[in-house]
């Protein structure tokens, strides 16, 4: 700028010019220019690819749609708010990759987002594609953050670039089951026989097991395990074997569509348990199912993920799901969360390379999340703080009963519908 | 004619084996797992398209490869090259197994499609359920690089292997094809009746052609465990095998030699290249591609091998 000035006094003050030839007019141009570089330079730093994966065709395209919507919201949020300020305020640029529901297609859209030169990945939804895509980036040495992904070989594989934010199936049946016998002798006991339904993939069946040993030491019977395929078509079989046992309570594990289909033939055919206690089920804590189905969802429990109301952005979030006419599931602040927390590894990484971005990760702290965990601390990438929370379908809302330090209702057990 | 298709076969596998030199790991990643898909398919070519024999359970062979493979390995700490010639041997057990007992019992067309298909979903259903398979949870191999694990740092090396045994099955087909052993199997596809009364024996030829293509699947299995890491029952023993290896062979070009590699590589770009399509509507892509598969099949029935034998005729005699 000096040089600039300088031309611009000595051309001001000499009236005839006679000293500014092409030469110095030349020098002066290519002056101004790069001197001006760096500051265009440093308003506009590049910006920072981030890999977005979601199953948003296929059996699970619900989910993956849902979890888009939140990390999308997390990234327009951080970049109103002036993008990652330790890379001089570069904006998150997300590369969104379709797993398609299968682990073949998710490590396909990881070797492209890899090409593309992404700096993290954040999503995968379904165990299967939380294994394979994680496995495929941990060869590039790419931090992955898994949202939902809850089987628990996910984080045991010793690979150091996985991350997992939620709970896994251990904890989530070990709070669920804590939770369930809490509810059941405060009510006095009314539960004493079980009926198991769940999906035959690995977080059903790896519930159901874990349901078997356990819930016989807690004293209740176990009537029967009634697994089942996704995607099923029909499930009147299910509810009238349910019918026959006619179980005190009934848990099931599955997804979106079968447990709906469930839960509606169960309605049609008046059969009613004391309880549905559902652990990660798919639709007990999805609005979809209480706005399309209030009668059948009526009363419905579920051990699950779920954003904690006193947390702001949580608020914040919904409306903007609302108005976005997303239904309102844990996809949304789960993914929400684990982008921004990936964002906060960067900014403390203050930069893209990826050693230092999972070093950032691995000494996370990080608590600007919505989820009821409280600051990140990762183990063997396992998020310790990680919890579910209990849900219950009260009038046509998804109330939280437990933990009671942010329950917003009362349990209703047992329910007479 | 025959010394055109020889050449074109090596032309092929030439250019395969460029892929990798000139390739980025995205490309790699394409071609390795639409070879697995193109091996899967070159094994029902061999009992589908040449033998006749349309099975919808091909998924049978190519999960018991992987899941022998796999357990070996995990339960047994086997090498893994051990494991996967284990397991291409259990697996053409396993086929010679199935057709000893449909082909005595005389089942062929929809009947054999059917029990096929049902094999395959006991097995599945099986792996889902059992302990010692993993149950749902299904098995992980630990990822360890070196080449004693048949797991390569590089991708180039996998696609190099893959190549390289989708190019033995090319030969080997061809020899089939234009063996005794092929013309008895394209006897038994057009008149079994007829085949019988020239003295061949149907069900050894049968048998034979599913061993081998018990055993090529197979192979498909083991390079999908060794690549990908992970095995549940749905990957194993799903219909999407099942399902990928017909359509491979379908649109490539049923019962001929390097049909089934064609049809894989271009069903796998095409699904490659409609992703570009995807734009603001979820699932165009699969709309696009799904329509260009009514398209060839309305269109080149023949499939794309057929298609090219056509033009190429068509324009000599013109």
């Amino acid at each position: 700028m000096t040089i600039i000035n300088q031309e611009i006094i000595r051309m001001s003050t000499n009236i005839t010019l006679p000293a500014v030839s092409r030469r110095t007019l030349l020098g002066a141009t290519a002056a101004t220019a790069t001197l001006g570089m760096p500051a265009i330079l440093r308003a506009q730093p590049a910006p920072v690819k981030l890999g977005i994966l979601q199953p948003i065709t296929g059996a699970l395209a619900q989910d993956g749609d849902l979890g888009r919507f939140g990390a999308v919201t997390a990234i327009e949020e951080i970049n109103a708010a002036g993008g990652i300020k330790s890379l001089g305020g570069a904006k998150i640029e997300m590369v969104f990759g379709d797993a398609r529901s299968n682990p073949e297609a998710g490590t396909q859209e990881v070797e492209r987002m890899q090409a593309e030169g992404v700096c993290a990945i954040v999503g995968g939804f379904a165990s299967p594609i939380c294994l394979a895509a994680s496995q495929a980036a941990a060869r590039y040495n790419l931090a992955y953050v898994v949202d939902v992904g809850a089987a628990d070989a996910i984080v045991t594989r010793g690979l150091t670039n996985t991350f997992r934010f939620g709970p896994g199936i251990g904890i989530v049946t070990k709070t669920a089951l804590a939770n369930l016998v809490a509810l059941n002798d405060a009510a006095g006991k009314p539960a004493k026989t079980v009926v198991l339904v769940h999906e035959d993939g690995a977080f059903g069946s790896g519930l159901a097991k874990l349901m078997q040993t356990e819930l016989p030491k807690l004293g209740f019977e176990i009537l029967e395990t009634i697994p089942h395929p996704t995607p099923a078509r029909d499930m009147t079989n299910v509810a009238l074997r349910i019918r026959s046992l006619n179980p005190d309570l009934l848990i099931p594990s599955s997804y979106y569509g079968e447990f709906v289909l469930l839960a509606r033939t169960m309605q049609q055919q008046h059969i009613r348990p004391k309880g549905i206690y559902s652990v990660l089920n798919g639709a007990a804590s999805n609005f979809r199912f209480v706005k399309e189905f209030p009668e059948a969802a009526q009363g419905v429990m579920d051990c699950n993920h779920w954003a904690d109301p006193r947390k702001p952005n949580t608020a914040m979030l919904r409306k903007k799901a609302d108005e976005a006419g997303k239904a309102w599931a844990y996809n949304i602040p789960l993914n929400y969360s684990c982008v921004r927390l990936a964002a906060d590894a960067i900014e403390r990484a203050g930069s893209v390379d990826r050693e230092k971005i999972v070093a950032a990760l691995t000494a996370s702290n990080f608590a600007g999340h919505c989820m009821p965990y409280g600051a990140t601390k990762f183990e063997g990438g396992q998020n310790q703080g990680a919890q579910p929370v209990n849900l219950q379908v009260q009038g046509n809302d998804i109330k939280v009963i437990f933990p009671a330090a942010f329950a917003e209702a009362k349990a209703v057990f047992p329910f007479k519908g | 004619m025959k010394r055109r298709e020889l050449l074109f076969i090596f032309a092929l596998l030439a250019a395969l084996v460029l892929v990798p030199l000139l390739a980025s790991n995205l490309l790699i990643n394409f071609l390795v797992t639409a070879l697995i898909v193109a091996l899967a398919a070159q094994g029902w070519n061999i009992l589908g398209g040449l033998g006749g024999q349309i099975s919808f359970g091909h998924a049978a062979f190519f999960g018991t490869g992987a899941y022998v493979t796999e357990l070996l390995q995990l339960r047994f700490g086997v090498n893994a090259w051990l494991a996967a010639l284990v397991g291409i041997g259990v697996a053409a057990a396993l086929g010679w197994t199935i057709g000893a007992a449909v082909f005595r019992a005389r089942l062929r067309g929809s009947y054999f499609a059917l029990v096929t298909l049902a094999f395959a979903e006991v097995l599945r259903i099986l792996a889902n359920a059992l302990e010692f398979t993993g149950g749902a949870t299904g098995l992980l191999l630990k990822l360890q690089p070196g080449a004693a694990q048949f797991q390569f740092e590089s991708r180039a090396v996998f696609a190099w292997i893959a190549i390289a045994v989708v190019g033995v099955v090319l030969l080997l087909t061809r020899h089939i094809a234009n063996s005794r052993f092929g013309a008895q199997l394209v006897a038994v596809r057009e008149n079994e009746d007829a085949a019988r009364a020239l003295g061949v024996d149907i069900i050894a030829t049968k048998l034979r052609a599913i061993t081998l293509s018990a055993a090529i699947t197979a192979s498909a299995g083991v390079l999908y465990v060794q690549y990908f890491l992970y095995l549940d029952a749905q990957i194993g023993y799903g219909t999407w095998i099942s399902i990928e290896a017909l359509l491979a062979a379908i649109i490539g070009g049923v019962g001929t030699v390097a049909g089934p590699v064609i049809g894989a590589l271009a069903l796998h770009a095409l699904g490659e290249l409609t992703k570009g399509f995807a734009g603001s509507i979820t699932g165009i892509d699969l709309v696009i591609f799904g329509l260009l598969l009514v398209a060839a099949v309305a269109f080149a029935p023949a499939g794309i091998v057929g298609a090219w034998k056509r033009y190429v005729g068509g324009r000599r005699n013109a």
